[in-house]
């Protein structure tokens, strides 16, 4: 797909060869140069002897004949060097000449790693083959720039306009972001309704996912850098839940290089170190490491890698998690749902409150179990709703009375991991009401992940953060309290729950977009990044902030006025990134690629510019030769 | 000395230059008789007292002149030949065409004219002065006159004389002998710049008995012309132009082509028993005449 640097430079072409036609300009010089010469007119006494000079036979010699119309040649010279000039030639590249080209150009963290032969970073270096490129540009070709890393943004239209390609060029920076093609790729494939796009050039360092869900329309050419470097990082930052006042913090540190590559980790807990270790690792070799954190407050956990050698990439040496405070899990059983009580009440970190009929002492829980509605001003991030069919859905599922069975179920769905639902005997039987399916309950938003031999048994819905599940049957009226199954489905929800709360296990939030915040709702914020920049953002209705973009590494301060509601710490978190590998090949659906690990990007050579300079200096020549000061004679 | 005192006796040179003209003598190289005296210096011999050369009898020779001593001794008359003192005619020819305007070079035909001139009046020879500037115009003819009474009139003469003109020399010179009558030299002052033939004026010159002593005056411009360049050059005379390119590159065929026409010049001259020189408007008129003309025996100091 991508052409060899190896392909021989072929004969000139050129852009306007109707240009050319000014070669008939030579005909009107010619006979101006003779009816029009304007020489100096000198009065001698007489022209005896300069015209037997003139009659001499050395002076009419072919060689002093070329010299008496030296200016004419000359003039012929500019002038075809002019309209050479003007024809535009080139000296094409193997890379092919398209009119209309976009220019992808990666900005993932990886780029901003340095290249140690040159000291320069990756995106410098591949910035300045599109410099060269884009002033090679020919008059009819035109350029889109695109720059991606986790997402793809346009910088330029098509445009041959030099200023605004190379202006657009100099605001490209490299991101703390993970590189991710189908975005960029996207975009490009959107104009070629538009333009008449063959081909696509992909300027990378090859540090990119191998696979690629998407169809090229298009030509890809990809030229990647080929730099190496040592490099560590820290790649996985997560912790989890130990005891009740207590946190074990889980880092992942890897290497990029063969060679093992030593550094110092340290720990700080909102600003003061609590550890310090020495770690080793190699690219395929990377080293986990635990730390007990004893606290049951709120916390902000920063990992900072001091590498002992050269270490290319800095934004992956950095990386924040916070830890909430902890506490039980408020789980509301609401109605006769005594199972699921019991088998609530036996697990631990959890504390249950059981209401029939009457009123919730709170307003929020972490989980709430339901026979019914649920009281207005009662929330909870997780809910499970026993024997209820989703108002939305009435008319599509209706109950018959009859027995069914599960007959199938999503096993990897949190709620039913490790559940065996095979012999489960149900007294009723959820079933589709007429012409209605699966399809009809995906449009609205419901995921059925247990299915009977007549309609949909459990049901799902994320909404934001919240998530809820429906039994369309009643759990009483079946076999499934007395499977061994149960309880796990129990603790599967309560899990779901700790997860959702955040207190089980937090993962440090990668860069991209921050986390989901639950802030007072209808609120105005402003978030803080790392370099200082504020953006001001408005929570939703349910006070959930979400969809803010993170491309540095840092801390992301959300500010109610001066004051500090909430910090988010980011880390880069990404092993391909941290590793700088590059792939040889990306697979698309249907094709694959090469990518060119060729140093230079191939630009077409104009020459138009060094037969200009060329007329220049000719013209030059002729200025001083001809129009210097001449001895006049009396 | 014939000058005043105090005042410049004429405007062409000052009174010391014309003081040492005085003490010159032109030097012809034969000393043809003037044919008015119906006499011939080789065919019968002079009738002065300074004896000359011996010849052989030839029938009809005067008998009074055969040397009988040696036909004593050898037994064969020779014929005794005797130099005389004849009248020449110093015939002044000044070029005054438009091609002499140019620099000093009407000024110096006419300084030397009158130092010759001059020198020809005080050793009393008769000389005549003949101003040619234009083809359709009567010359300027100062008549053949002898003595020192005629120097005032032949200064004056030069004084006024004027030019601007496109005669070309040849026909001046034809211009010239349809006037003049009498044997002696033809001094040519002119910078020979002509396309035509000399070779038929130098003839009639010398066919009547003038020796023709030529003396080209060219100005320093021609001399050592300094032009580069793509130059269109204006005959000063006919108006005619030539297209020259890069003229600096053609100075040395240039300088080639003048010492080519003053070979040619000279070489007519000295066929009929004359005399050529060239000389810049840059060498003044005292070196002229101390130097460059008395060591080509032009004159006599």
């Amino acid at each position: 797909m991508s052409a060899g640097m190896g392909a021989a430079m072929t004969w000139p072409s050129f852009v306007n060869p109707l240009g050319a036609v000014l070669f008939l300009a030579a005909i009107p010089l010619v006979i101006l140069y003779f009816l029009k010469l304007r020489r100096p007119r000198v009065e001698i006494p007489s022209l005896v002897l300069w015209q037997s000079v003139v009659n001499d036979q050395r002076v009419n010699s072919p060689f002093q004949k070329f010299r008496r119309n030296l200016l004419l040649l000359l003039q012929l010279l500019i002038l075809t060097l002019l309209v050479l000039a003007l024809t535009q030639p080139f000296i094409g590249s193997a890379a092919g000449t398209a009119e209309f080209t976009p220019i992808l150009i990666d900005c993932s963290a990886s780029m901003s790693a340095i290249d140690p032969a040159t000291g320069e970073t990756r995106l410098s270096l591949i910035l300045d083959q599109v410099r060269e490129r884009i002033n090679n540009l020919r008059s009819d070709q035109q350029f889109a720039l695109f720059t991606f890393a986790s997402t793809g943004r346009r910088l330029t239209e098509f445009t041959n306009d030099r200023r605004v390609l190379l202006q657009a060029l100099e605001s490209i920076e490299a991101t703390d972001l993970p590189a991710q093609l189908d975005d960029v790729l996207r975009m490009a494939a959107a104009y070629t309704t538009s333009f008449p796009i063959r081909e696509v050039i992909l300027l990378t360092d090859g540090n990119l996912p191998e696979s690629v869900e998407f169809e090229l329309p298009f030509s890809l050419q990809v030229k990647r850098l080929q730099v190496q470097g040592a490099n560590l990082g820290i790649t996985e930052m997560t912790a989890r839940r130990d005891g009740k006042d207590g946190w074990e913090l889980f880092i992942r540190i890897t290497g990029a290089s063969e060679e093992l590559q030593t550094a110092e980790l340290q720990l700080y807990q909102n600003g003061e170190q609590i550890f310090t270790e020495r770690i080793s690792a190699a690219a395929g070799d990377g080293e986990r490491l635990v730390f007990p954190i004893e606290t049951d407050t709120l916390a902000l956990v920063e990992a900072r890698l001091i590498p002992a050698g050269e270490d290319v990439l800095e934004t992956d040496n950095r990386c924040w998690l916070t830890l909430p405070a902890t506490r039980s899990l408020q789980v509301l059983t609401l109605g006769q749902l005594t199972t699921w009580q019991r088998a609530v009440n036996v697990l631990d970190g959890v504390e249950q409150e059981v209401v029939t009929g009457g009123v919730p002492d709170q307003t929020e829980y972490d989980l709430i179990i339901s026979d019914g509605e649920i009281p207005e001003g009662i929330n909870a991030p997780v809910t499970l709703f026993v024997d209820v069919i989703p108002e939305d859905l009435s008319g599509l599922i209706e109950k018959r009375e009859d027995v069914c069975t599960v007959t199938d179920w999503n096993r990897t769905a949190p709620l039913l991991q490790h559940v065996s639902l095979g012999d489960v005997q149900i007294g009723e039987q959820p079933a589709w009401g007429p012409e209605i399916g699966l399809r009809e309950l995906e449009e609205r938003g419901y995921e059925v992940l247990a299915e009977g031999n007549a309609g949909p048994l459990l049901l799902q819905k994320r909404e934001g953060l919240k998530t809820t599940w429906w039994f369309t049957f009643h759990t009483d009226r079946s076999t499934l309290p007395y499977r061994v199954g149960f309880p796990i489905l129990a603790a599967n929800a309560v899990n779901s729950s700790l997860k959702q709360a955040a207190l089980s296990e937090v993962s440090a939030a990668p860069t991209g977009v921050l986390p989901a915040l639950q802030l007072d709702a209808g609120q105005d914020y402003q978030v803080e990044a790392p370099d200082g920049s504020l953006t001001a953002v408005r929570s939703g209705m349910t006070g959930l902030l979400t969809g803010i973009g993170a491309s540095e590494v840092g801390q992301y301060r959300v500010r109610d006025g001066n004051d500090v509601v909430s910090i988010v710490g980011t880390g880069l978190l990404s092993l391909s990134e941290t590793s700088l590998s590059a792939v040889d090949e990306l697979r698309f659906a249907e094709v694959q690629v090469d990518t060119d690990a060729t140093i230079r990007l191939e630009t077409d050579r104009p020459l138009w510019w060094g037969l200009a300079l060329g007329a220049f200096v000719v013209m030059l020549v002729e200025w001083w030769y001809f129009q210097r000061v001449r001895g006049v004679v009396d | 000395m014939s000058t005043a005192g105090g005042s410049q006796y004429t405007e062409l040179f000052d009174n010391a230059t014309l003081k040492q003209i005085e003490r010159m003598r032109l030097r012809p190289l034969r000393r043809l008789t003037n044919r008015a005296r119906g006499e011939h210096l080789s065919g019968k011999g002079g009738s002065s007292t300074d004896f000359a050369d011996y010849r052989d009898y030839a029938v009809g020779d005067d008998l009074r002149y055969v040397d009988w001593n040696i036909f004593a001794r050898l037994q064969r008359p020779f014929i005794k030949q005797f130099q005389h003192e004849e009248e020449m005619h110093v015939v002044l020819l000044v070029d005054g065409s438009t091609s002499m305007l140019s620099g000093d070079k009407f000024l110096r035909a006419r300084q030397a004219a009158a130092a010759f001139g001059v020198m020809g009046l005080l050793n009393l020879e008769r000389v005549s002065v003949y101003g040619i500037h234009s083809a359709g115009e009567q010359p300027a003819v100062f008549p053949p006159s002898t003595g020192r009474t005629k120097m005032r009139l032949l200064l004056s003469f030069l004084e006024r004389m004027e030019g601007g003109g496109s005669i070309p020399l040849e026909q001046s010179i034809e211009l010239m002998l349809r006037f003049h009558r009498g044997r002696g030299i033809a001094v040519l002052l002119s910078d020979f710049l002509t396309l035509g033939d000399l070779s038929r004026p130098l003839n009639m010159l010398y066919s009547s008995g003038l020796e023709p002593w030529g003396l080209q005056i060219l100005s320093e411009a021609e001399v050592a012309p300094d032009v580069e360049g793509d130059l269109r050059f204006v005959d000063s005379e006919t108006g005619t132009t030539l297209d020259i390119t890069n003229a600096a590159e053609l100075l040395s065929v240039y300088q080639q082509q003048r010492r080519q026409l003053e070979r040619y010049l000279d070489a007519q001259c000295r066929r009929r028993q004359g005399r050529f020189l060239s000389v810049s408007t840059g060498v003044d008129l005292e070196q002229l005449l101390k130097d460059r003309l008395c060591r080509q025996g032009w004159v006599l100091r």
